[in-house]
């Protein structure tokens, strides 16, 4: 444990959120184990791993939405510029707008691409009226990388995107309340490779300006798009530093086995 | 290793055994084909029978034979001031005056001692009204078109007694008898005499009945069912709750109707025979109804639309109501229409609350005494009069026709509002 905390705090300087000791249970069962970690505001993290290591589990307490399984509680402390996140007093509808997130399966709502990205603005108040709340979609679809490819038919229905601009389109919703921090939850893994490039495009355009989190099946994907990496396995988090070092340079044996794929 | 699988000799899928095997699944399949046909056909069958009976006896009941009267209200025995015609006071002018016996005495003179026998005995009736409206006529000599007695309206249909038919070719041969669209059956309410009696009464009672019904089903029931998909924690009092909820639904409804006759008669004291007392049992019994619908619909909202929706940090009541419940409208709507349609069809909880009264106005509000469709039917069907059995199937048509509209805006809203995702 004394380890794992040592590598936590490997981190670059601007800190954005910080995890202590976090253990997540499903009810009885532990999935992820006693874990600290800083995430960079200027860096993408990457979590590697094998499936069911708690990787996602891990993600999803970061913008508490685990508080939507039942049974599932999270021990330990997990900040947001230094805000314990789980304290009593923390509104979780404003700790969501402030930490966004993007799932696995591209999950537009069944309404027009505008209504996508106007909805978290609206519901937040974020725009004074008609032309700003137009100014914010047409800003976080450019920023999506879709703007181009969606102006003319912002009336269109979200779902009938082809999956790929799917996924930008909840990027877009996303980055249209304006969080600190997006965290993506293995984004490209139901996507072809041409879609999945475009979104590790875009994941490297948006760095610096958002921290990022990533979560990913694949181990190229996360060394293409991120600086950071954290390896996790059976819920424990195995070793955490630079991308080149995880990947070049592994100090423990179960990273090097899975990196070179004796395992996974 | 190799050994194992060189002696194993292939397959052969052409011996007779295999064949025969091949036939078999073959006729299994077109037998149970050919089951599944037959019984589509056979409930296909009953339903064309039951609308043709139906469509053959009701379309009668919406025609009315009528005979034409002479009547010389100068020389008649009537005393009745023109001028009191015109005021408020019509009403009891008219009361006063014996229209009965003059319209007796005219078809008497008309068509013999029998004559009077051959009107229908509100005829009067109708005379009051063309006298009512226009008061002129009692200065001079007025053709009146009055309903026909049921043994002639029969005849005129083709079904009467031979005596009946004799003087039904009579009247026709003086030209004195039409059959044409019976509009009082649409406008009028009950009546002791069929060929006075009309729907009216009993369509404006189930349609305020319903209204009461769904204004408090509706909302309740889809309140209910967020509350338990999306709110309630999962412990042993929902699992209760749900139990309840289904064994209600499965009450039989004459039970609801003395919980009716208990609660809102005895306790709440409403008045009895309402629309708003037959609005408030039905809506107990539709109410488990639209709760299971509306869970099921609710369930079957994908979660990701949830997690997407929480993930750009809106509320449980937002993800709720922006994105759950219209994504789950169609489904909520298609249960309401199958407990609504269920409502609509029920007799027996509202006989237990008084809404089988002899009604002969339609009702003003919801605290009116009415009766409903189905309970007029059911009234309608118990009377002796032979001229009855037409009204009641016209009566039934109407019913139907109330339903499929019902159904049909069901499915134009559920079409409205359906998306995919």
């Amino acid at each position: 444990m004394k380890q794992e905390t040592e590598l936590g705090q490997q981190a670059g300087q601007n800190i954005m959120m910080t995890a202590r000791n976090v253990s997540v249970f499903y009810g009885g069962k532990m999935a992820v184990n006693d874990v600290s970690i800083d995430i960079s505001k200027d860096d993408v993290t990457a979590f590697i791993g094998p499936s069911g290591c708690g990787k996602s589990t891990f993600l999803r307490s970061f913008n508490r939405m685990n508080d939507t399984i039942p049974n599932a509680r999270v021990e330990g402390r997990i900040e947001l510029d230094g805000e314990d996140i789980y304290a009593s007093g923390m509104d979780v509808v404003q700790l969501r707008a402030r930490v966004g997130m993007v799932f696995q399966k591209p999950n537009p709502f069944p309404k027009s691409i505008y209504e996508n990205v106007a909805y978290g603005p609206r519901i937040h108040g974020l725009a004074a009226g008609k032309t700003a709340l137009d100014e914010i979609v047409q800003r976080s679809l450019r920023r999506a990388g879709l703007w181009e490819e969606v102006k003319d038919r912002l009336t269109d229905s979200g779902t009938a995107l082809s999956g790929g601009q799917q996924q930008r389109l909840c990027i877009a919703r996303a980055i249209a309340v304006d969080p600190e921090v997006i965290l993506m939850d293995e984004p490209a893994s139901a996507l072809d490779p041409i879609a999945t490039a475009k979104i590790e495009e875009l994941i490297h355009e948006l760095r610096g300006r958002y921290a990022i989190v990533i979560v990913t099946h694949n181990m190229q994907q996360a060394a293409r798009v991120s600086q950071r990496t954290a390896f996790f396995h059976l819920g424990n988090l195995v070793e955490y530093g630079d991308t080149s070092q995880i990947f070049t340079n592994p100090r423990e044996t179960r990273t090097k086995d899975y990196i070179t794929g004796r395992y996974g | 290793m190799s050994d194992a699988v060189a002696t194993r000799a292939p397959t052969d899928w052409k011996t007779g055994a295999m064949q025969q095997r091949i036939r078999r699944r073959y006729s299994a399949e077109r037998r149970f084909r050919l089951l599944g046909l037959g019984a589509v056909m056979l409930s296909a069958g009953f339903l064309v029978f039951l609308l043709v009976t139906m469509l053959g006896n009701g379309i009668k009941g919406f025609t009315q034979t009528e005979v034409r009267l002479d009547i010389d209200f100068e020389k008649s025995a009537l005393f009745i001031d023109p001028a009191a015609l015109r005021g408020p006071s019509a009403d009891a002018a008219l009361a006063a005056a014996d229209l009965e016996g003059t319209v007796r005495t005219a078809a008497s003179s008309q068509y013999g001692a029998a004559g009077a026998g051959l009107l229908s005995e509100s005829a009067w009736l109708r005379v009051r009204e063309a006298v009512k409206e226009d008061p002129a006529l009692l200065s001079r000599r007025a053709t009146l078109w009055l309903p026909a007695a049921s043994p002639i309206d029969i005849a005129a249909k083709g079904e009467g007694a031979p005596e009946a038919e004799r003087i039904h070719a009579q009247l026709e041969g003086r030209n004195a008898v039409r059959t044409g669209f019976n509009w009082n059956f649409l406008t009028g309410s009950d009546a002791t005499d069929p060929a006075a009696v009309g729907i009216w009464g009993a369509f404006k009672g189930s349609l305020l009945t319903m209204l009461v019904t769904l204004a408090l089903a509706f909302p309740v029931g889809v309140l209910s069912a967020v509350y338990l998909e999306e709110y309630a924690p999962r412990n042993g009092w929902t699992d209760t709750i749900e139990v309840s909820i289904n064994n209600l639904a499965a009450v039989p409804s004459i039970i609801f109707g003395l919980l009716g006759l208990a609660i809102f008669l005895n306790v709440m004291h409403l008045p009895r025979s309402a629309p708003l007392v037959g609005g408030l049992t039905l809506a107990l019994m539709t109410m488990p109804v639209i709760v299971i619908a509306g869970r099921n619909a609710i369930k079957s909202v994908p979660p990701s639309i949830r997690d997407a929706a929480l993930g750009v940090g809106a509320s449980k009541i937002q993800v709720v109501f922006h994105h759950v419940l219209p994504l789950a409208l169609p489904g909520i709507l298609t249960g309401t229409i199958i407990g609504m349609a269920r409502a609509l069809g029920e007799t027996a909880p509202l006989l237990m609350i008084g809404m089988r009264a002899f009604i002969a106005s339609p009702p003003g509000g919801v605290t009116d005494p009415a009766t409903a469709l189905p309970v007029q039917i059911f009234l309608w069907s118990d009377e002796v009069s032979r001229g009855f059995v037409e009204k009641t199937s016209a009566a039934i048509i109407v019913l139907l026709v109330f339903l499929l509209a019902m159904n049909g805006l069901a499915i134009y809203l559920r079409n409205k509002f359906e998306r995919r995702w």
